[in-house]
C-alpha cells in the first residue's frame, strides 16, 4: 500500500521547539512507518516570509523527488502573490495551494483569496486550507461558502475543523460541498471521531494527513491504521482519496 | 513479550462523548482491540462528578485488566487522610477548586510521599510553576505528568532536568519525535505509555510505540516496563 500523507510540513515553528523540521527527518520517518509520498508545505512559508519559505520547498522537492510533494503557500497580504503562486504551481512537485487563514488573519470567505482558488482551477491544481472550529477565519461555514464559488476545484478541509466539536459542522459542509474533502490531522483528533467521520461521509471524502513535522507523523498515522474501519475503508482514507485527486498532477 | 500498560485512562460515561470505555466489559474490548494489556484507570464520576463517588465507583471494578486510580482531593472536604491503598492516584485540583500549593495540598502530599504514592497529573490542571514548587518539596511524591500536549517540550524539559522526581505520559506528548526527544535526554525511565483515552486519542499513541526509533530495551520500558515499577507488578 502506498500510504500519502496529504498534509505536512518541513521547517520550525514559533511557538514550540520542533527539534528537527528537516526533510530529512521527516523522510527518514516515512520509512520507518511506511509511508511513499507526504504532500508538505514549509513552515517558514505558513509563518513570516511566505517567499522564502516557498522557495526552501522547492529545493526540498527537488532533493527528494518522488517522495515529497509540494503546497505553495498563497499569502493574502503579499501584492505579488497571485503572480508567484502561478509560477509555483508550474514547479515539478506543486500539487496545490496552502492557505491558513488563522496565521493570515484573512477569513477562508474572503476575496483576497480569490486569485489563489483561480489559479488552482487554471492549472488543475488542490488546495489545503488550515480549519478552525468556532474560530473567526476558517470554521466550516467559511469552507461551505467559499467552496462553492469554485466548481471543480477540490478544497481539502485541514483537521476537519480541528476540535473534536467541529467534526459534525464540517461533515455537514462536505455533504452540501462537492468538492470538499475532509483530512484526518490534528492533535485532538482520535480513532473513533475519524470512524464516525468516514462513516458519515463516505471514505472517498477522506484523506489521511499527519501535521508532521508539527506533529509525529505515527500518532497521525496509527489513527488511521488501528481505528475500528473496514479494509476497503482505512486503504481509501490512506491513499485512495489522494491517489484520485493526484491524477494527472503527478 | 512486552507489557503494554496505558498508565492514563478514564473509564465510566464521559459527557462530552458517547464512548466504548463507558462500562469495563467495553473498555476491555478497546484494550484487547489496540493490544493493550492493562490500563490504570480513573472513574469518570471522579472527574466529571465528585471524586468522592467516582473512587467508590472504581472500588467496584474487578477486572485484573483495570488498575484502580483514585482521585484524590485534600482537606475536610475532601476525599479523606491517605495512607497507601493504591499505587497510583490522580490529582485534579483546577477541576476539583482547590490550591495545589496550600496547606491541604502540601498535607495530602506529604501522605502520598510517604506511602511512596505516585501521583499522576494533568499538565493543564497545573502552571508550571506550581508544579516546580510541588516538586520541591522534602518529600516530593513521584509524579507523571500527563497530557504535556506537543506545545510544551520547552516547559517540560525544565522541569524533567530540574526535578528527578518527575516523569511523563505519552498521552499528547505528539510533535515530531518528541517521545525520542525526551527518552534520549533524559532517560526512557522518565517515559510511560498514556492515552488519556477517551479525551484524547489511543491509537495514534499505541502505533507509535511500534514504531518508536529507540533501543527495544527502551522501548519496552516505555510500553509498560516503567508503569509496572510503578505499581509494583500490578495493582
Amino acid at each position: 500500500m502506498d500510504i500519502i500523507d496529504a498534509h505536512g510540513h518541513i521547517g520550525r515553528w514559533g511557538a514550540f521547539a520542533v527539534a528537527d523540521g528537516s526533510a530529512e527527518s521527516l523522510v527518514a520517518m516515512m520509512d520507518r512507518c511506511g509511508v511513499a509520498t507526504a504532500c508538505v508545505s514549509h513552515l517558514l512559508a505558513v509563518g513570516p516570509d511566505t517567499r522564502a519559505g516557498n522557495a526552501l520547498l522547492v529545493e526540498a522537492l527537488r532533493a527528494h523527488p518522488g517522495r515529497l510533494l509540494g503546497w505553495a503557500v498563497y499569502q493574502p497580504h503579499d501584492p505579488q502573490g497571485p503572480e508567484r503562486l502561478r509560477d509555483l504551481l508550474d514547479v515539478p512537485g506543486v500539487i496545490g495551494v496552502k492557505l491558513h487563514p488563522e496565521v493570515h488573519e484573512t477569513a477562508l470567505d474572503d476575496r483576497a483569496y480569490t486569485p489563489a482558488f483561480e489559479a488552482a482551477a487554471e492549472h488543475g491544481r488542490l488546495v489545503l486550507a488550515h480549519s478552525q472550529h468556532g474560530g473567526a477565519w476558517s470554521d466550516a461555514r467559511h469552507f461551505a461558502t467559499v467552496s462553492p464559488r469554485h466548481p471543480g476545484v477540490p478544497l481539502l478541509m485541514g483537521h476537519a475543523g480541528l476540535f473534536p466539536q467541529g467534526l459534525r459542522p464540517a461533515m455537514e459542509a462536505a455533504v452540501r460541498c462537492p468538492d470538499l474533502v475532509l483530512e484526518t490531522c490534528g492533535s485532538r483528533m482520535t480513532a473513533r471521531h475519524l470512524t464516525r467521520m468516514v462513516s458519515g461521509i463516505g471514505a472517498d471524502r477522506v484523506a489521511f494527513g499527519s501535521d508532521a513535522v508539527f506533529l509525529d507523523l505515527r500518532t497521525g498515522l496509527g489513527r488511521v491504521l488501528l481505528a475500528d474501519l473496514p479494509e476497503t475503508d482505512r486503504e481509501q482514507v490512506l491513499h485512495g482519496t489522494m491517489d484520485k485527486l493526484l491524477k494527472g498532477i503527478v | 513479550m512486552t507489557a503494554v500498560v496505558d498508565i492514563n485512562r478514564t473509564l465510566g460515561p464521559v459527557p462530552y462523548d458517547d464512548v466504548p470505555g463507558r462500562d469495563g466489559t467495553g473498555l476491555v474490548a478497546e484494550l484487547d482491540r489496540l493490544r493493550i494489556d492493562a490500563a490504570c484507570v480513573s472513574h469518570s464520576y471522579a472527574l466529571h462528578g465528585d471524586p468522592r463517588d467516582g473512587n467508590d465507583e472504581l472500588t467496584r471494578v474487578a477486572h485484573p485488566r483495570l488498575w484502580p486510580v483514585p482521585v484524590l482531593v485534600p482537606g475536610p472536604l475532601g476525599t479523606g487522610p491517605w495512607a497507601g491503598g493504591t499505587p497510583l492516584v490522580r490529582l485534579c485540583p483546577r477541576q476539583h477548586g482547590w490550591d495545589v500549593t496550600g496547606p491541604h495540598a502540601r498535607q495530602l502530599l506529604a501522605e502520598l510521599a510517604a506511602s511512596g504514592t505516585t501521583v499522576l497529573l494533568p499538565w493543564d490542571e497545573v502552571t508550571t510553576g506550581e508544579v516546580h514548587r510541588l516538586a520541591s518539596a522534602v518529600p516530593a511524591p513521584r509524579t507523571v505528568l500527563t497530557g504535556t500536549g506537543y506545545r510544551a517540550l520547552r516547559e517540560l524539559a525544565e522541569l524533567l532536568e530540574a526535578h528527578p522526581s518527575l516523569y511523563v505520559d505519552t498521552s499528547t506528548l505528539c510533535g515530531h519525535r518528541q517521545v525520542e526527544w525526551v527518552a534520549e535526554r533524559y532517560g526512557a525511565h522518565r517515559v510511560l505509555f498514556g492515552t488519556g483515552a477517551p479525551a484524547t486519542d489511543d491509537a495514534g499513541p499505541r502505533y507509535l510505540l511500534d514504531t518508536l526509533d529507540l533501543p527495544p530495551d527502551d522501548a519496552a520500558l516505555i510500553a509498560g516496563g516503567n508503569a509496572l515499577v510503578l505499581m509494583g507488578g500490578g495493582p
